[in-house]
């Protein structure tokens, strides 16, 4: 069994634009300050930002759980909101259902949620319509941790 | 020359401990105490921030002048593109040639041939790189520690080529001792820079080992003697030498913040000068919230190269100067881009070396780690959050990291310690 030993959580409001990476940066300071792998950071990172971008594209409003165990790195996106109809379709690199706008600011390539899968170890989500989305990452650390 | 580990040294007995440095320092490695500012080794970029912040003077640069080089037998100048835009319009860069002749170089060299080979390579890897993108710049040496220091994630995008002064060297020597007979030990290939940090990166290269360039004299230390010389061989109207330095546009963009503007798609190549900015953009790449750009430029310096702190002129000027000159010139020269063509068919341009993250500033066990990040948080809570910096350290965050990590104690703190203020009282005693 893995030992817990640092968790924090952070809330996040949806349809924010403006807030969207102040998450990310906060974990990466802390991961930097934990003296962690930086290849490992920097997938934490991206994980967090692209789920934090999909939360002030489409959602009301999450929570974000960080955890450190001895063995990994685990992420939890819990949010509500209007949830995703079709998990696989959502899951496919390039289908995206933007906006124009934020297509203008660089979103909207639907490359999010494939790139959190592919920065993960351990990848789940789940979805209900109407209610929200759970998105789950682990990465595990390596010998130096 | 291992003395000069970081370039700049505080001197203690003229530093008063104002806090002007450690408050400007970008990366939080100066501290202040008993009155005396020192600099943590392992987070110093050598950027200078602290030599331009400090009120006193209590700060300085390591500087290398040409006379430092007296027992090389021959001594070869590289000129940064910089350099020709810092004259006045009636001087051209062959008189600037001259000029550096007068003032006790040897030979000048040649420097467009590297800078054209430099381009082609890179104008070659952004092609064919299949690595994380953007790549990134590694023409400012602050840059590069920047990235060992607090964003090792993106070593792996610095551009795999090597700089073009080095380059230089290493045909400066071989050229001239076949040339002359010489050892290529006696000959000294002396780089003519715009920045203390180029000085320090050529004596200590961020990828360790030491490069071909064996040393760098500031612009501003040798532009009086250049100046006069170059001007007096204006007014002449003399022949001054048989070639010109800058001979295509090409090679002037050298001394811009976008060297390779027209050589690469606009809308993939960004340019960010001034280290707030870089770090801004950093912060967005490791995100991955800049995309589509395929090249990053990036210099420490606002304005870029031509805002060195060993150039004369002031930024604006220098880049109107500039400007003009490119304006004047072809956009390539032509036998010049031959024998960059046959170069490059010939030389292996990757680095020697590759620079490393910098070790962890405390190590320690995972555990041990964790444990320190803690207490660092639950000190947090007690100290007051206004980070004036009376404890010697640039902010509340810093120091609960410091007392966390048995480098600092809670006391240091004035609103924790009323003996604290006693001792900066008396430390900064000023007569009514
Ligand atoms: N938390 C969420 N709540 C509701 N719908 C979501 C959520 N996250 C993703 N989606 C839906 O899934 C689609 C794909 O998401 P993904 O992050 O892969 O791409 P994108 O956000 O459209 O574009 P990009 O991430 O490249 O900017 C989105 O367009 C959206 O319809
Ligand atoms: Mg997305």
């Amino acid at each position: 069994m893995a030992e817990l030993l640092l968790t924090s959580s952070y809330q996040i409001a949806g349809r924010d634009f403006d807030k969207g990476g102040e998450i990310s940066t906060e974990v990466k300071v802390l991961l930097q300050k934990l003296e962690i792998d930086p290849r490992l950071i920097r997938r934490a990172v991206v994980v967090i930002f692209e789920a934090e971008m999909n939360i002030v594209m489409y959602a009301d409003e999450a929570t974000i759980t960080f955890e450190l165990t001895d063995e990994d790195i685990g992420i939890v996106i819990d949010d509500r909101g209007p949830g995703i109809p079709d998990l696989e379709l959502a899951m496919q690199e390039g289908w995206s259902t933007a906006t124009d706008e934020m297509r203008e600011m660089g979103f909207g390539l639907g490359m999010g949620l494939p790139n959190i899968k592919r920065n993960s170890d351990v990848f789940d989500i789940r979805s209900t319509v109407g209610e929200g989305t759970v998105v789950t990452s682990r990465i595990f650390l390596d010998d130096h941790g | 020359m291992a003395e000069y580990e970081h370039g700049f040294a505080i001197d203690a007995d003229v530093c008063d401990g104002c806090l002007a440095c450690m408050r400007a320092c970008p990366t939080n490695a100066i501290r202040v105490k008993y009155g005396t500012a020192s600099v943590l080794a392992e987070l110093c970029i050598d950027c200078g921030s602290c030599l331009t912040a400090c009120p006193h003077g209590a700060i300085t640069a390591q500087t290398v002048r040409l006379d430092d080089f007296r027992d090389f037998s021959f001594r070869v100048a590289i000129p940064s593109p910089v350099l020709f835009g810092q004259f006045p319009p009636d001087v051209r860069p062959d008189q600037v040639v001259h000029g550096l002749l007068a003032a006790g170089f040897d030979a000048v060299w040649d420097y467009s041939i590297e800078l054209g080979l430099i381009s082609r390579a890179t104008v070659d890897c952004i092609r064919h790189w299949h690595g994380q993108k953007p790549l990134i710049s590694n023409m400012c040496p602050v840059i590069v520690e920047l990235l060992q220091v607090s964003y090792p994630r993106m070593l792996d995008q610095l551009l795999p080529i090597v700089l073009p002064r080095q380059i230089a060297a290493r045909q400066i020597k071989q050229s001239f001792s076949r040339e002359l007979g010489l050892p290529p030990e006696e000959i000294a290939a002396i780089y003519v820079t715009p920045c203390q940090a180029k000085t320090i990166s050529i004596l200590r290269p961020a990828g360790g080992g030491r490069g071909f360039v064996d040393g760098a004299v500031g612009i501003a230390q040798m532009y009086n003697t250049v100046l006069a010389e170059a001007q007096e061989a204006a007014k002449s109207g003399r022949q001054t030498y048989g070639w010109s330095p800058v001979r295509s546009a090409g090679i002037l963009r050298w001394a811009t913040p976008r060297p390779l503007a027209g050589r690469i798609g606009r809308d993939r190549y960004l340019s960010v000068t001034g280290l707030p900015d870089v770090i801004k953009v950093f912060d967005d790449i490791e995100k991955g919230r800049l995309r589509g750009i395929d090249y990053l430029e990036c210099r420490a310096c606002w304005g870029g190269c031509t805002h060195g702190n060993l150039t004369v002129d002031n930024v604006y000027v220098a880049a109107a100067k500039l400007e003009n000159l490119i304006s004047d010139l072809p956009e390539f020269d032509d036998g010049g881009q031959a024998e960059v063509e046959r170069r490059y068919r010939r030389e292996d341009l990757t680095p020697a070396q590759k620079p490393e993250p910098r070790p962890a500033v405390h190590g320690g066990d995972l555990r041990e780690r964790v444990r320190r990040v803690k207490d660092a948080a639950r000190i947090r809570e007690r100290l007051p959050g206004l980070d004036c910096g009376l404890c010697g350290a640039p902010s509340c965050d810093v120091l609960a990291e410091d007392i966390a990590g048995e480098r600092g104690a809670l006391t240091d703190c004035v609103f924790i310690s009323p003996q604290r203020i006693e001792e900066l009282r008396h430390l900064h005693h000023r007569e009514d």
